[in-house]
């Protein structure tokens, strides 16, 4: 027997509105049918697929516990909360928003302070000096703990914090502090700096999929199908569509371009007609119709790619190798 | 079901209970610490890398409780806030232990025994091991690898050389830390100057100058830029580091010499009287006989007392690199393993001198005291 595919997005805030976004742009408007207030939702066009919105901590819980399928959720929530999270969760693709770094952070006034080892060596030393351990106030306990660890800091404590972490080394309940940051603008304020060497994770929202989850023919057969979707969406924002027109033959310059420019030639190389179609990063767009253009290109037209659907799906072979 | 929940089939283990019985006969009195103790002195004192492995609750008003993951903590607790603490006692025990572990049930059987405040540490040091040694013995394990090493020896050579504050910190830092401080050497050689770059002329025209006017210069300037001391740390400790890295100076690396003499001591690795044949000739060379002489003499005499007692000590382990990862041991540690098993330590124990002032004695105690694996003993020896 197999019930819905579930699929876990944030509640509220920015993360719901770019989460929203990010599944309309795919082609898989999320509606809420029974009206706006609903926990509940559907993806229009899919029958048998729920949309659970939950906080996104909750989502990662319940990612770790199998009882969804699929969620949106940072990945650093997914390192703090689950432990052996490869082992539990498979991260399909990040969504390029929800963009914070997980940081270590110390007062400004510590201006010998500018490693991780100068923090270690501070730490032993605030322990000879105060005959107790230097603390740091997080809610990433776990991150902070793996990642001092693998610095060698031995001699701190960590104060746990639920909110407001930044202002703990002013109200003196911390000497410094783990926690995310976007900008750095909120520690600045609050008279503190980043550790040079102290970024302890770079995250951002990520498709995840749990690997405790019922995963039968039906579950799969519509994941497949939301997979396909977003690769082809993700496929189409990672590219330009560049077209040329060539005389001659263009084994050559197709080749080159792949090496200068990192272009794929989805279509192959030019058929009779002398049409070509290339796909390119678009910080290398520029430099790519200057190539071609040397090369004798009469004209070369840049366009925005909707989807690219290849016979492929990437991300749902990511998804079954992980199951 | 997870594995951590199964419970012990079999009852009471009888050859643990003749085992701790003989304990108790050798004059150690049996204690039965709580099971749930608070969760801050393990913390403290193991650091927060166990935190993990530790079974943690918290009570209403906010205090943290754990399951005892260990008994030496209790006990030297329970012997602190008995009408003996400061006195000399010793104290044996049985009873389960808690500690998440991948491998095995998180409940598990130790024994062990704690002895507090006997000045005669060598005699001591010597009794450890070889009541140690009947526990395996008990058990069938007649001939276990007998691993050993001494804190006290590395302490006094560090602190016999010639080099910064700063630097002494972080190598016992770093030996305490894991029982190979080889990669940590070539970090410290490299590691070097941490200031920032612009800082360095600063520093560098600082290094020559009066100590108490460059420090008052440093606290004044950061107090002129309107930097008041945040957290813990007072406005004098920051300049006093920011000076003393500037003391490191152009020698931020370790010396070249001094790193050859830790290098040479920390490959030492023979039974206990070729190693102090080595040592003594390591200490002669490098100029250090009498700042090594008290750890040494300590070390000679606990070969004598374990020689009396029948250890066989030519095949005792001894290596100058060994230590047991926590940084409460201050003289002997030891481990004695099944040689046809590698790694787990079948009894494993040390001294611990600094441990009870840091739980709040008042003056220094000495200890000393070991921890029997009941489960892995009771496997590897077989049936008796």
């Amino acid at each position: 027997m197999s019930g819905p595919l579930i699929v876990a997005v944030p509640a509220k805030g920015r993360l719901q509105e770019n989460a929203e976004a990010f599944f309309m742009r795919a082609g898989l408007p999320l509606i809420k049918p029974r009206g706006a207030r609903d926990y509940r939702g559907a993806v229009a066009g899919l029958d048998d697929v729920e949309v659970a919105y939950l906080s996104a901590s909750e989502i990662t819980t319940q990612l770790a516990a199998g009882a969804v399928h699929l969620g949106v959720t940072g990945e650093d929530l997914v390192r703090e909360m689950i432990s052996d999270a490869d082992k539990r969760v498979v991260l399909i693709e990040g969504l390029g928003f929800g963009f914070a770094n997980v940081v270590v952070a110390v007062p400004q006034a510590w201006i010998d302070v500018r490693t991780m080892a100068d923090v270690d060596d501070v730490a032993t030393a605030f322990r000879h000096h105060h005959d107790r351990k230097m603390r740091v106030a997080t809610k990433y306990i776990n991150l902070t703990r793996e990642f001092f660890s693998s610095h060698g800091v031995i001699d701190y404590r960590i104060v746990e914090s639920s909110g407001a972490t930044e202002g703990a080394p002013a109200a003196g309940t911390a000497e410094m502090i783990v926690d995310i940051t976007t900008s750095g603008a909120t520690l600045a304020a609050n008279g503190l700096k980043v550790v040079e060497d102290g970024t302890i994770l770079r995250s951002q929202a990520n498709l995840v999929a749990a690997r405790n989850a019922a995963w039968g023919k039906a579950e799969r057969d519509l994941a497949r199908v939301i997979l396909d979707r977003v690769a082809a969406q993700a496929r189409a924002r990672a590219f330009r569509e560049v077209r040329a027109r060539f005389a001659a033959g263009t084994d050559m310059l197709v080749e080159n371009a792949r090496q200068k420019f990192a272009v794929e030639a989805p279509f192959g190389v030019p058929s009779s007609s002398g049409m070509l179609i290339l796909h390119c990063p678009p910080d290398q767009v520029y430099a790519l119709t200057n190539y071609l253009r040397e090369n004798g290109a009469e004209a070369v037209a840049v366009a925005d790619l909707d989807y690219v659907f290849s016979r492929d799906n990437p991300l749902y072979t990511k998804l079954e190798a992980g199951l | 079901m997870d594995a951590s929940v199964t419970t012990r089939k079999q009852g009471p283990d009888a050859r643990a209970e003749t085992l701790v019985s003989s304990y108790e006969r050798a004059g150690y009195a049996r204690v039965a610490p709580a099971m749930l103790q608070p969760a801050e002195p393990f913390l403290d004192l193991s650091g927060e890398d166990i935190r993990r492995r530790m079974y943690l609750t918290t009570a209403p008003d906010g205090d943290e409780f754990c399951l005892r993951p260990d008994l030496t903590i209790p006990v030297s607790r329970d012997y602190l806030a008995s009408s003996a603490a400061g006195k000399a006692a010793g104290f044996c025990y049985l009873g389960p232990v808690f500690r998440h572990r991948t491998d095995g049930p998180a409940e598990f059987l130790q024994a062990g025994i704690e002895s507090f405040g006997r000045s005669d540490k060598a005699a001591a040091d010597a009794e450890m091991l070889s009541l140690g040694l009947e526990a395996t013995a008990h058990y069938g394990v007649a001939s276990p690898d007998i691993q050993i090493g001494d804190v006290a020896l590395f302490a006094s050579l560090v602190a016999a050389l010639d080099l910064p504050p700063a630097w002494k910190r972080r190598l016992i830092k770093d030996f305490n830390r894991k029982s190979n401080l080889a990669q940590d050497l070539d970090r410290l050689v490299l590691g070097g100057n941490n200031a920032r770059p612009e800082y360095q002329g600063v520093l560098a025209a600082l290094a020559g100058s009066d100590p108490k006017g460059a420090h008052a210069l440093i606290t004044d300037l950061l107090s002129i830029a309107g930097i008041n001391a945040v957290g813990g740390r007072s406005v004098g400790e920051i300049a006093g580091r920011f000076l003393e890295q500037s003391a490191l100076g152009a020698s931020a690396r370790l010396p070249c010499d001094v790193r050859d003499l830790i290098e040479r001591f920390l490959a030492i690795q023979d039974n206990p009287d070729g190693a102090a044949a080595t040592l003594r000739a390591l200490a002669k060379d490098a100029s250090m006989t009498s700042a090594l002489a008290p750890a040494l003499d300590q070390f000679e005499s606990r070969t004598g007392f374990l020689e009396a007692r029948g250890v066989d000590v030519k095949r005792v382990r001894f290596s100058t690199a060994f230590g047991r990862g926590f940084d409460y041991y201050t003289g002997l540690v030891f481990e004695l393993t099944d040689p046809k098993r590698t790694g787990d330590p079948l009894v494993a124990g040390g001294r611990y001198d600094d441990l009870l002032a840091r739980l709040g004695a008042s003056d220094p105690i000495p200890a000393v005291g070991f921890a029997v694996w009941i489960e892995r003993l009771a496997i590897y020896g077989g049936a008796p």
